[in-house]
């Protein structure tokens, strides 16, 4: 069997399969068909939104969304802020003062603020992790993450608290705004493109939700509003 | 899985007979129903979005081919390798061989439904490959070696009780009983099967035709650990899953968790494209993906192509009477409730279901609360034709249908067959006007009396009315 | 106005009594009502359990015998449905008669949406005292929109209404599925029932009688001999 194609034939059958159900003869689609399909998505056609997407004051949706999901924000005036906002957190919670950040934070006084910065992607042994995001999304709440060599998702994923800093800048309204970001400033998307909406969570066990299934048990958004 | 559809009657019966079941089937019900409704309600543009989003499923299965051709040559050019599998059995072949190739020992999947539907576990197991499930409902049906039964929340006939004894024979620790707990210990036990997986395996809840991007949708993150953190991820999912852009996407996904279980979004959607990038931290160095067959091209091109639109929200089911009363097992095969009485008989042939598509009172609340507009009622009534047709319903029933067709067309004969079967059955029904028993409809009087004719029919009534003013 | 009156063949054979409800609903409003006497059965047995070519042949029946009224008026959702919405959706789609069909559902009412859309009524002969509670037939509520119409016109004799929980939820009847599937049904059924005796009413109201010899045959083996089951027509119509 060559691993590459399945059985050697399967994708030639399906798809003539499908060809004669729908009515269109031959095995492959014509030129002319794909050519209407690229058309199709070419155009990128965006669908009928709520109307809370589009709210008066984004920032303010997008703080309501939020706090629905379970994840806490707070708001500063600049980068560096950072570590205070970390620090004040972390101390709130009853946080080790360690964790492991994205590089671009590396540069802020951390030592300053007494928490030890670990430059590097997280671990399952680490207990926060400290982000940045593309983007992020106001109708839900959300933000973005992309996968790149200085942006891991791990970092997102694997500590039990996860520190996401937001440009309010870079607050979008919808989705599909996010995507149309994505399309201008990066072209085809990375390997992960990673929508983080509050704290993981579980119902699987007689529907009563659980917060911090396998990811986070905390998410937390700084915005940076200079 | 084995398919036991055939035995859906008795299979339900056993599941209404079910004490413990029933019980937990009762705390459930509202929980989906209440949170989708409230979610719809506070959307504001629901039936635009549903509208839409029929149409974008359309008009990808429109050009099934072109779409799937066209997300083939993107997924390519971002390094996956793109498989196609005719049968079940194909795309377990093709998974177990990625698995040979590669010296994988330990699979840690995310929740598919279409991998159970192909026994991929099975084989895979069979192969000498530790399987993993760690969606935690699916990991909770992994202990108890059972299928899911239900799409969404495969666990949800299972008690906190019956959840805790498996964990505590599973993980040798003291059992817990407090389900925040259970999880933690959970998490725990899967934390370790994360990081040390040699291969990951999720299904794709849509495929991306503009960018040859899988994705998945969760609440746990379980997911993105298995499309992360091992060296190869697979994706196995069907060929009607593509659509053509990320704003399709979009849209689809205001509709699926609102549908599901009333959340305005899931915790985690991870568009995956292609493998990880040079200098990444993180990704697979190979990607797989299977594109399964497996009858749906059968749904193609006819009446039921409509049903080739579902994008498994389980909200058809959450909301059907008939699976609120039985639960997903009594179903007998992967896909439960009325999508599944639908897919079920397509995908494993008519004759090895016949009960299925009769199993609805018509009642619509399931094409009511479906996100993409599934005429699920009229696609059930689509399979009653052909069994009609093919003759597959038992003979009394035939005999009985064709008896009152020839009546019914007869108004003479019908006048008169009422007329005598008002009189019998009053009778029947003595002073109280119930009937207790009825040789061929016991199975209404089994647990009902038959309200009793009360001995003359309208038409005759009526006729003396007109006698009489004359 | 020509008002046809379909009967449906459960009220001829069963519940005569709302049947002439009904009669004397329209004729009461200043109707001319016809009762064309050939009229058996709608279909939807037949087409329920897929027989296609059957509940056409008896669509086209009931198209002749109506052909020439102003209106058709049933007491049944369930019927009413298969009349205005599955010929011309499903059964005649694409086909000549079409045309023929579509003018039938566009005159064709269910009786509490004839009753207050078309009719408008402002009164009605019957006085209920007491409180009922109203069960929503699946085919009326979701295929055709009957909901505030017959609570309308209950409460317009009197009638103090107490919703149960799950109104809107099916009782199991299905036609054909309370004999195949009796068991699953029966358990629909009794879920209806708790439901219906938790509002403490003392009568259940529905507009098909499908589903009222359904509950009311649970009813009375779980031993309730007291709680009246009715349609609308008898209870507005004064006749319950």
């Amino acid at each position: 069997m060559d691993v590459k194609r399945g059985r050697m034939g399967a994708r030639e059958n399906i798809l003539a399969r499908i060809r004669r159900a729908q009515g269109r003869s031959g095995g492959e689609p014509t030129a002319a068909e794909t050519a209407l399909v690229r058309e199709a998505i070419a155009r990128h056609e965006v669908g009928p939104q709520p109307p809370f997407a589009h709210a008066p004051d984004r920032l303010a949706q997008f703080r309501k969304e939020c706090e629905r999901l379970g994840t806490t924000h707070a708001t500063i005036a600049s980068r560096s802020e950072i570590p205070a906002e970390v620090s004040r957190y972390l101390a709130a919670g009853g946080l080790e003062k360690r964790l492991a950040g994205w590089h671009e934070f590396a540069g802020l006084d951390w030592a300053g603020a007494g928490i030890a910065f670990d430059n590097r992607p997280a671990t399952g042994d680490d207990k926060t992790g400290l982000t940045g995001c593309f983007c992020a999304i106001a109708e839900t709440g959300t933000v973005l993450l992309l996968s790149s060599p200085a942006t891991p998702k791990v970092t997102a994923l694997l500590p039990e608290t996860h520190i996401c800093v937001v440009g309010a800048a870079r607050l979008v309204d919808t989705m599909e705004d996010s995507f149309a970001l994505v399309r201008s400033e990066v072209g085809d998307p990375p390997r992960a493109v990673f929508f983080v909406s509050g704290p993981s969570r579980t119902a699987d066990i007689e529907q009563t939700i659980v917060i911090g299934a396998h990811g986070p048990y905390r998410v937390h958004v700084i915005v940076v509003e200079p | 899985m084995q398919v036991q559809s055939m035995f859906f009657k008795q299979r339900a019966s056993e599941k209404l007979g079910d004490a413990l079941l029933q019980g937990n089937m009762k705390k459930a019900k509202g929980k989906f129903v209440d949170g989708r409704a409230k979610a719809v309600a506070e959307f504001g543009v629901w039936e635009e979005v549903r509208t839409h989003a029929a149409k974008v499923r359309d008009r990808a299965l429109a050009n099934l081919d072109a779409y799937l051709v066209e997300f083939e040559r993107n997924a390519t050019r971002r390094g996956a390798v793109v498989h196609w599998a005719e049968t079940a059995e194909e795309a377990c072949a093709i998974i177990a061989d990625i698995a040979a190739r590669n010296g994988v020992r330990k699979v840690t999947k995310s929740k598919s439904m279409v991998s159970e539907e192909v026994n991929l576990n099975e084989r895979l197991e069979a192969a000498g490959v530790q399987v993993v499930e760690t969606d935690l409902g699916e990991y909770i049906l992994q202990l108890a070696h059972e299928p899911p039964s239900h799409i969404v929340a495969p666990a949800v006939h299972k008690s906190k009780e019956q959840v805790a004894d498996l964990f505590q024979k599973a993980h040798g620790k003291p059992r817990l009983t407090e389900i925040p707990a259970m999880t933690r210990e959970a998490r725990e036990a899967l934390r370790g099967h994360f990081l040390t997986a040699d291969m990951g395996i999720s299904g794709s809840n849509f495929v991306i035709a503009e960018t040859g991007t899988t994705l998945t949708v969760t609440n746990e993150g379980n997911a993105d650990m298995v499309t992360t953190i091992p060296r190869i991820h697979v994706v196995i999912t069907g060929i009607e899953k593509v659509i053509g852009t990320m704003e399709d996407f979009a849209t689809l996904i205001r509709l699926l968790p609102r549908s599901a279980v009333g959340q305005t979004i899931a915790n985690y959607l991870t568009l995956t494209t292609g493998l990880r990038m040079p200098g990444d931290a993180d990704g697979p160095e190979q990607m797989h993906i299977v594109l399964v067959d497996a009858g749906r091209t059968k749904l193609l091109g006819g009446p039921m192509q409509e049903m080739l639109r579902c994008i498994r929200c389980g909200a058809c089911m959450n909301h059907c009477p008939v699976y609120q009363n039985i639960g997903g097992h009594a179903y007998g095969w992967v896909y439960p409730g009325p999508m599944g009485s639908i897919l079920t008989p397509v995908y494993v042939g008519l004759e090895n279901a016949g009960d299925l598509p009769n199993a609805a009172t018509f009642c619509h609340e399931c094409s009511v609360a479906c996100p993409v507009k599934i005429p699920l009622p009229e696609l059930m009534r689509k399979l009653r034709e052909e069994q009609f047709d093919r003759k597959l319903r038992p003979w009394p029933e035939r005999m009985a249908i064709a008896a009152w067709a020839f009546a019914v067309k007869r108004p003479a004969l019908y006048a008169f067959l009422s007329a005598m079967g008002a009189r019998v059955a009053s009778w029947m029904g003595g002073s109280e006007g119930l009937i207790h028993s009825l040789p061929g409809l016991d199975g209404w009087t089994k647990g009902r009396d038959m309200p009793a004719p009360q001995g003359r029919t309208f038409r005759e009534m009526y006729r003396q009315r007109t006698r009489e003013r004359r | 106005m020509k008002v046809g009156l379909f009967v449906t063949c459960l009220v001829d054979l069963s519940r005569p009594g709302i049947g002439f409800a009904a009669l004397k609903l329209l004729e009461g409003a200043g109707c001319e009502v016809v009762v064309p006497e050939a009229q058996t059965c709608c279909g939807q047995p037949g087409y329920n359990s897929g027989g296609r070519e059957i509940a056409k042949e008896l669509a086209r029946k009931v198209l002749a015998e109506f052909r020439d009224c102003d209106y058709v008026v049933a007491p049944s959702g369930s019927c009413s449905g298969q009349m205005k919405v599955a010929t011309v959706q499903d059964l005649f789609r694409g086909e000549p008669d079409l045309p023929e069909f579509e003018k039938l559902a566009a005159k064709w009412y269910e009786l509490s949406q004839f009753l207050v859309e078309v009719l408008k009524v402002g009164r009605v002969p019957g006085k209920f005292e007491g409180t009922v509670t109203y069960h929503d037939s699946c085919s009326g509520l979701r295929e055709l929109g009957v909901k505030m119409q017959p609570r309308y016109l209950l409460q317009m004799a009197g009638a103090k209404i107490a919703e149960m929980d799950g109104a809107e939820r099916c009782c199991g009847f299905g036609g054909t599925f309370s004999i195949k599937l009796g068991e699953i049904s029966t358990r629909m059924c009794e879920g209806k029932c708790e439901s219906i005796r938790a509002t403490g009413a003392g009568a259940i109201v529905g507009g098909d009688l499908g589903c009222l010899l359904n509950i009311e045959g649970r009813l009375r083996r779980t031993g309730d001999k007291d709680t009246k089951v009715l349609h609308f027509a008898q209870v507005i119509a004064g006749e319950g």
